[in-house]
């Protein structure tokens, strides 16, 4: 988190003597390579030297309130000679030092000068990162339409008894039978029916599927095959239930996948979002599309491109329904260090999620024959790629790439690499704000889009995971109820420990915004057993 | 060397070459790790990079030593007068 570290004594006072004269002083000798560092450069060609050692080697530090030039060495000695003198820059990174600390310093008033410095210095439009104040009514609009999507209403619905009822599950839990080959589809959807604005949207009847038309003139409505299947699910019967109609109103949309083989649970996810969205409501021609697939799910990425040559970047912002992500490895691109590099390629590095969004976040090179056109030195030019994330969805649902395609060798093939991830996610370090932030080295300043009260925190919600090989596999979902895992294993629901949806070989994760999971989990009321229930009556879809 | 900022580009290039094999990677959770040991208000900048100095020293990998040799005695064959 970006909360400034309090000023030491010493700038404190340095502060209240001198303001913001040194700073100001200071900028012109500011100088920024195109990769992102700012150095303080006084004379072109005069090498600066430590003025007691004449030395050049060590870390130099120019004191702000006489200039002299001291290294790491000698800032005490200076700060003995001269009184007062405490605060210095170390002029290879434009960061400030307290002698008398030994120590960093950060003040954002002085890297806000750093800053502006280098803007001022990049080649004009479309430098990447905005000085001005943050945008705030989009994010309001965001966060009124996650409130709307609220649980006031469920709340009826857990009033509601059913006789059915045999067991103190919760809610919602309800074996799906496989129609052949349809574990794809059964995992995906045990996922979104506890996705929790999703599942308010289709409870709380916001989707009046008695007047919709599509249903009246007796055509197929996706999302009205939707709200029924949700109801169904919900309605406290245990028994498992056959989403016939619902898988025939899919393929009626995905006329391609329309088939009994098996399908990929990712492309089965983002077709019913797509069938949501065309089905839903006529968005507007800007702004934001208001289906509820796009309200839960929908963020937003930024992409910078970065000129090697002068530091221009252009960037360019796309819409996601979910990302994609490659298993980080722990291999190092340059093949030939292998052989002498840290980390010998090995068999015991663990792929993790966040090595994965570190990897998704990371500056890539672009190769050269992918030469990006600069506009600003109007050529191509080798650059830098770099992702981030500009706004976070409701709910965000992560797919690791796992199969691979070879087009060319008309091959595909499975990777089984495990990937451990966690229940709890920060994403503050992958969005734009973090990401833009630390192009700049260690600055405390407020960049433009920095979500403060949006949170970043999810909690993992449903994790689909795949087994077998890429043509015969299997799809299973692990849900997380109520600090309780439950396994959807087709007709199958069974409660397990975490350690084996940690040890699972996760495919889809889904998160969602802290607070919306821990609202929706209030919700999901367990029924105690009736006391009228045959106790041996036995239940195909919960055991 | 540096007049000509000939050094400055140098540094840009082993900057690059250290990041990609994951040197600077290793550096920051061996600082990670002495911060966590010693209690993150028990350190200053330079404690770490004394600490950190002799370590990354020896751990720089040789191809990477050689390929800037290499350039830095190029350079001074091509100025040397």
């Amino acid at each position: 988190m970006y909360t400034n570290p309090k000023p030491c004594k010493h700038l404190a006072d340095y502060k209240l003597r001198h303001g913001l004269s040194g700073y100001n002083l200071l900028q012109e000798q500011i100088r920024t390579t195109p990769s992102g560092k700012s150095s303080v450069k006084n004379h072109q060609t005069e090498i600066p030297r430590c003025c007691f050692c004449n030395g050049y080697q060590k870390r130099l530090y120019l004191c702000l309130i006489c200039s002299s030039i001291s290294c790491s060495s000698h800032t005490l000695l200076h700060s003995q000679c001269e009184n007062g003198h405490d605060i210095a820059v170390d002029i290879e990174r434009s960061e400030l030092y307290c002698v008398l600390c030994c120590d960093q310093v950060y003040d954002p008033d002085f890297d806000k000068i750093v800053m502006l410095k280098h803007l001022m210095d990049l080649p004009r439009s479309g430098n990447g990162v905005d000085v001005s104040a943050g945008r705030r009514s989009s994010k309001r609009r965001r966060l009124c339409s996650a409130l709307e999507l609220d649980l006031k209403k469920t709340k009826q619905l857990v009033s509601m008894r059913d006789l059915r009822a045999k067991s103190c599950y919760p809610l919602g839990l309800r074996g799906l039978n496989n129609l052949g080959s349809t574990c794809f589809m059964n995992s995906v959807l045990q996922a979104l029916l506890h996705a929790p604005p999703f599942r308010n949207y289709f409870l709380t009847g916001q989707r009046n599927h008695e007047v919709c038309r599509k249903r009246s003139s007796d055509r197929l409505c996706l999302l009205c095959d939707i709200y029924v299947f949700f109801s169904a699910v919900f309605s406290g019967d245990r028994t498992p239930y056959s989403p016939a109609q619902l898988l025939y109103s899919w393929w009626q949309h995905s006329a391609n996948l329309a088939s009994y083989e098996q399908q990929d649970a990712h492309e089965f996810f983002i077709s019913v979002l797509d069938g949501i969205h065309e089905n839903g409501v006529k968005a507007r021609n800007t702004g934001e599309c208001h289906c509820v697939a796009h309200r839960v799910f929908s963020g937003q990425l930024r992409s910078d491109v970065t000129c090697m040559s002068c530091g221009y970047t252009s960037t360019t912002y796309d819409p996601f329904m979910d990302i994609s992500l490659n298993l980080d490895t722990g291999n190092c691109p340059s093949t030939d260090l292998a052989n002498k590099s840290l980390k010998p390629s090995d068999n015991t590095y663990v792929s993790t999620l966040l090595g994965c969004l570190d990897l998704f976040t990371k500056p890539e090179k672009l190769g050269s024959d992918q030469k990006f056109f600069c506009e600003n030195c109007q050529e191509r030019q080798d650059s830098v790629k770099q992702m981030s994330i500009k706004r976070l969805p409701l709910v965000l649902c992560l797919h690791i790439k796992r199969f691979e395609h070879f087009p060319v060798r008309r091959m595909s093939r499975k990777i089984d690499r495990y990937m451990q991830f966690p229940f709890c996610l920060d994403m503050n370090p992958y969005l734009s704000s973090s990401v833009v932030r630390n192009r700049f080295g260690n600055r405390m300043f407020a960049f433009e889009g920095d979500e403060l009260d949006t949170s970043t925190e999810f909690e993992i919600f449903a994790v689909v995971t795949h087994s077998g090989t890429l043509d015969s596999g299997h799809y299973v979902t692990y849900l997380h109820l109520k600090d309780q895992w439950y396994k959807c294993d087709d007709a199958w629901i069974t409660a397990v420990e975490e350690e084996v949806v940690r040890a699972s070989q996760c495919y889809m994760l889904f998160y969602a915004q802290k607070m919306l999971y821990y609202k929706a989990n209030e919700d999901l009321v367990c029924q105690p057993v009736s006391p009228r229930a045959d106790p041996f009556l036995p239940i195909a879809g919960c055991c | 060397m540096i007049e000509s900022g000939e050094k400055e580009r140098l540094k840009e290039l082993l900057r690059e070459r250290l990041i990609e094999c994951g040197w600077r990677d290793e550096m920051k959770s061996l600082c990670r790790a002495y911060t966590r040991k010693k209690g993150r208000n028990n350190v200053t900048v330079d404690d770490l990079v004394h600490v950190i100095t002799p370590k990354g020293r020896a751990s720089v990998p040789d191809p990477v030593k050689a390929e800037l040799l290499q350039r830095i005695r190029s350079f001074l064959a091509s100025t040397a007068t």
